[in-house]
């Protein structure tokens, strides 16, 4: 009965790639579907054992009319001590092989590089050790249309690079009620709670000749990205604790990428931005899910051309919609609740700082385009319809 | 009416139990305030069934969502480019339940659907219905120890269904059934529709705690002549060891819920951290509850199995000690393992902790297993409705029990835990154990309870649908969870769609089994041919009274002389010895 998860994961099944969909992304997470597979088998024999008896039983001992039923006994002692013994040995074999696996999947190597993840409804940040976090998109389909022209469609999630053939640790923290950030292809998920830190490490992979991935890297005259096939392997993130009206889009892309590369992203992303640019950033990461710059209301009102004008109120009042209405409205949501939407923000204190502020004020003033440069958009992806 | 037995006795003893007083007020007011258990299991009988229904309607709309992802489609119409979203199949609820939006109403129907299955239908189920009709005639008992406190246990449980049914009514709540803080404590601030259910759930464990005692109580002190603990049936056991968690669980789950009502209330923080509370805790304190209670509703389950294959098998049990002591062993270890619905949210101690005790929970599940089918050896299987449902439930509860080993293992979990494959286990277990031990133990006690046969063909078509229904819609789910889709999604990433449509596809099976039965119940009602007072041969003292039983049970106080399951050596009662021969060498 003793298995070793280590063989297992090297040798990688059929069957295993049929109930996993064979993306393992690490060692841990390999023997994690080794360790399952091991579970299955195990399954799958007892179950046949137990169920085929009874089979054969119904067949055999079908009730025929006038023929009494045969004497047997009632109990058997070594019989029972035999499958009372055997399932708990192979239970206690499961526990400590499980035990190991856990292990490994929740610590990180002490020189891990940590991200600290922040969770709020509904949307992941993911923070880099130099303070820096990543302004990207991914929409959820992209089509390369006849004359070359990409058109992207569907949802948009952020993505968060990671270096590929390292150690990583999370250091989790969630803004109002739990979340729980799992990442399938690292089998390995974590509850993030508002008043702890929690989290779990995993060893990114290494990339292989197709790993690829569509990039932006240049953006046509009419504001429409040009993207290539880089080196590069996404996998899903999801919340997996049930938060609301949009859990089900609380997702976001890991991003595996050679060292140079996210080594280069992320020194660009931590250098100072225009005050509007960090603006447009911290909506498409945090605010776009629920408050739109097109004029379509979605979970909160839309940003288009509210500033400088009167709004109505839920609770029946008005009030002008300016510099000092955003900073409350962001600081302290439920002080005035536009007039048709539940007071459902959770608030943003202590989580933005006063440049984060200032940015989302100017953004807000002018959602359409950075007023500081004549008539050049910041980053066309903003405003993609 | 009357049966070809004991004809003049029961003359002397009045009529079946449900003959009432004439005219129509009368006989309601006399349901209404009966304590006659008989009549007080019939009422939860159909009022269970009545929220099984409600919670499959939920069901169903739920899957009816998941048929397809939510895609944004954009088309040229003319010269302009027109986007629109299809998918939301629910979206049309949206204005009726007053929701935010299509997700809201995907979000309460799951809601809607876990809570009424949980709360009104499977807790209460067979100990309520079956229990409370057959747990004292098993005994030889007139009735429960306490009869008043019966129905006061049934009022309760109308007034905590009501005032469930009156929140889903005004909208319904998006907690999740498990009422997870602080999300539960926030959500639907301006509304006092979740300090309803919860305050449902909260009153109907008292119905739940006021059962049990009751039942406790009965199998300790009326027990017939004759009849000592190991006499007694494998039901009885069964409902023994559930009554004691009910009545030590419940209470936990009371002070839990108040305490919500109060944070949600008052604005006492107690789980919510913004006030100084702990949200864990809260998880801490439910599964303190629901683990224990996820045993209150297969323990009953397991019980009418073991009725079941030893009657239509003709065979003793094997194994009756070892069966009876694992229902009080599980019963005992229950209240250990609650930790393993929160591995992802606690230290790693605790979680190595309960790990080892969660698996320790499986083997007397597992001695179980062994031991029904080891019943079948040798003995004279009919392939009736309720023989079926026993074996499909040993093939659906093996598949439950055993998925459940990956969720049990710690590193398994932390990919499995709340996902489909955790939906997929526990519906393997909650509906492939106790709804269909359910279905099959209705079947059973059918013609006793209202003395009349159904059609077998009808039970056979119906258990064969739910069968295929069954598996389709949940062993899917499955893989659905070890390919990464999350719980409680009201959409999803086009990859899963074959497999959610199919688990769709799988669910109206489900339903058009359910219908079918639902059709042969009612014609066995209507016009069903009279049932014998022992159709099957059994040995256990409800078919020793009349079908339907007077309204005392038995004619005299029954002497126990013979073991319930003694098929090898006693000819059943009221049962030509020509049909049952007994084995010459004995």
């Amino acid at each position: 009965m003793m298995l070793s998860t280590t063989t297992l994961a090297d040798s990688p099944s059929i069957l295993q790639d049929w109930i996993f969909g064979g993306n393992a992304a690490s060692r841990a997470a390999a023997q994690s579907d080794a360790m399952f597979l091991a579970i299955t088998w195990f399954s799958i024999i007892s179950f046949v054992i137990v169920i085929g008896f009874a089979a054969y039983c119904v067949i055999k001992y079908r009730r025929k009319p006038g023929v009494p039923v045969q004497p047997s006994p009632h109990h058997h002692t070594l019989l029972e001590i035999i499958w009372t013994v055997v399932p708990s040995a192979s239970l206690l074999v499961f526990f400590v092989l499980g035990f190991r696996g856990y292990a490994d999947k929740v610590v990180a190597p002490a020189n891990a590089m940590e991200l600290k993840v922040d969770a709020w409804k509904w949307g992941w940040k993911v923070t880099y050790p130099n303070g820096a976090s990543s302004p990207e998109q991914k929409f959820l389909s992209e089509q390369v249309l006849n004359d070359g022209l990409v058109q992207q469609t569907g949802l948009q999630y952020p993505i968060f690079y990671v270096p590929e053939d390292s150690d990583v640790r999370l250091r989790m923290h969630s803004q109002d009620v739990i979340h729980s950030f799992w990442i399938p292809e690292f089998r390995t998920k974590m509850d993030v709670i508002p008043n702890r830190y929690t989290g779990y490490g995993f060893r990114t992979p290494k990339l292989k000749a197709g790993d690829t991935v569509m990039h932006q890297v240049d953006v046509y005259p009419d504001g429409s990205p040009v993207l290539a096939e880089v080196s590069g392997r996404d996998m899903w993130i999801f919340c997996a604790e049930y938060c609301g009206d949009e859990h089900s889009r609380m997702a976001a892309t890991l991003r595996v990428v050679p060292r140079e590369v996210f080594e280069e992203k992320v020194a660009e992303w931590g250098r100072p931005k225009s005050p509007w640019l960090l603006g447009q950033t911290i909506w498409k990461q945090q605010c776009q899910i629920c408050h739109s710059i097109d004029g379509k209301p979605g979970t909160g009102p839309t940003w288009q051309g509210i500033y400088g004008t009167e709004g109505a109120f839920a609770d029946g009042s008005t009030h002008m919609r300016d510099e000092n209405y955003i900073r409350e409205s962001i600081l302290n949501p439920n002080e005035k609740v536009v007039a048709g939407f539940a007071p459902a923000m959770p608030s943003f204190q202590g989580s933005l700082s006063e440049e984060d502020l200032e940015g989302l004020i100017m953004f807000i003033k002018s959602p359409d385009r950075d007023p500081t440069t004549a008539g050049e958009d910041g980053d066309s992806a903003g405003s993609e319809g | 009416m009357m049966t070809t037995l004991d004809t003049h006795d029961s003359h002397a003893h009045g009529g079946s139990y449900f003959d009432g007083p004439p005219g129509l007020l009368a006989k309601i007011w006399q349901w209404m305030t009966t304590v006659d258990h008989k009549k007080i299991g019939v009422m939860y009988l159909f009022a269970v069934l009545f929220m099984f229904f409600l919670g499959g309607m939920a069901a169903l709309a739920v899957r009816y969502e998941l048929l397809d992802p939510v895609r944004t489609v954009t088309e040229l119409q003319g010269t302009e480019l027109v986007e629109s979203t299809t998918g939301q199949r629910l979206a049309f609820l949206q204005d009726i339940m007053n929701a935010k939006s299509p997700n809201e109403v995907y979000n309460r129907m799951f809601t809607l659907h876990g809570a009424v299955m949980v709360f009104m239908f499977i807790v209460p189920s067979i100990p309520a219905s079956l229990g409370n009709f057959f747990l004292p005639i098993m005994l030889g008992a007139k009735d429960v120890a306490f009869p008043r406190l019966n129905l006061m246990s049934w009022w309760i449980y109308v007034i905590g269904c009501l005032i469930g049914v009156f929140s889903i009514l005004l909208g319904g709540v998006d907690t999740g059934w498990t009422f997870y803080t602080p999300y539960s404590t926030t959500t639907d601030a301006d509304h006092y529709r979740v300090v309803l259910m919860v305050l449902a759930a909260f009153v109907l464990g008292f119905s739940s705690i006021l059962t049990g005692m009751n039942f406790v109580v009965t199998v300790h002190k009326l027990r017939a002549p004759g009849m000592g603990w190991f006499d007694m049936p494998l039901f009885i056991w069964a409902l023994y060891a559930t009554s004691i968690i009910q009545v030590l669980a419940t209470p936990v789950i009371g002070i839990t819920l108040l305490l919500l009502i109060l944070e949600r209330t008052m604005k006492i923080g107690i789980f919510d951290p913004s006030m100084g509370g702990d949200p864990v805790l809260y998880q801490h304190f439910f599964w303190f509850y629901s683990h224990p209670v996820v045993y209150v509703m297969i323990l009953p389950a397991m019980g009418i199995i073991s009725e079941l294959l030893a009657i239509h098998a003709r065979k003793h049990i094997f194994g009756y000690r070892a069966i009876a002591f694992s229902s009080l062993g599980i019963a005992a270890v229950s209240f250990l393992v609650w930790g393993h619905h929160i591995f992802t949210a606690m230290g790693e101690l605790a979680a190595v902790l309960f790990s080892a005790l969660t698996f320790l929970v499986a083997i007397p599940t597992a001695i179980k297993v062994f031991n029904w089918v080891a019943t079948l050896y040798k003995g004279s299987i009919v392939l009736n409705t309720p023989m079926c449902y026993a074996l499909m439930f040993l093939f659906t509860f093996t598949i439950g029990g055993l998925t459940g080993l990956p969720l049990a293992t710690l590193s398994t979990d932390l990919h499995l835990h709340d996902t489909y494959y955790v939906v997929a286990h526990f519906h393997y277990v909650m509906m492939g154990g106790t709804v269909i031990a359910f279905m099959g133990g209705i079947h059973h006690w059918w013609p006793k309870m209202f003395g009349k046969m159904y059609s077998e063909t009808g039970g056979l078509i119906g258990c064969a649908l739910v069968f295929i229904g069954f598996n389709l819609t949940f062993f899917t789910q499955f893989f659905l969870g070890t390919q990464g889709m999350p719980r409680r999604y009201a959409n999803y990433v086009d990859e899963f769609q074959t497999l959610h449509e199919i688990s769709t596809y799988g669910s109206w099976i489900l339903l058009a089994g359910f219908l079918v039965h639902l059709v042969t119940f009612i014609m066995s009602l209507v016009g069903g041919e009279k049932a014998s007072a022992n159709p099957w041969g059994g040995l256990t003292l409800e078919w020793e009274c009349e079908s339907p039983p007077i309204e005392h049970n038995f004619h005299h106080e029954p002497i126990v002389k013979h073991g319930p399951y003694d098929f090898e050596s006693v000819v059943p009662p009221h049962c030509d010895p020509k049909d049952y021969p007994l084995p010459q060498s004995h």
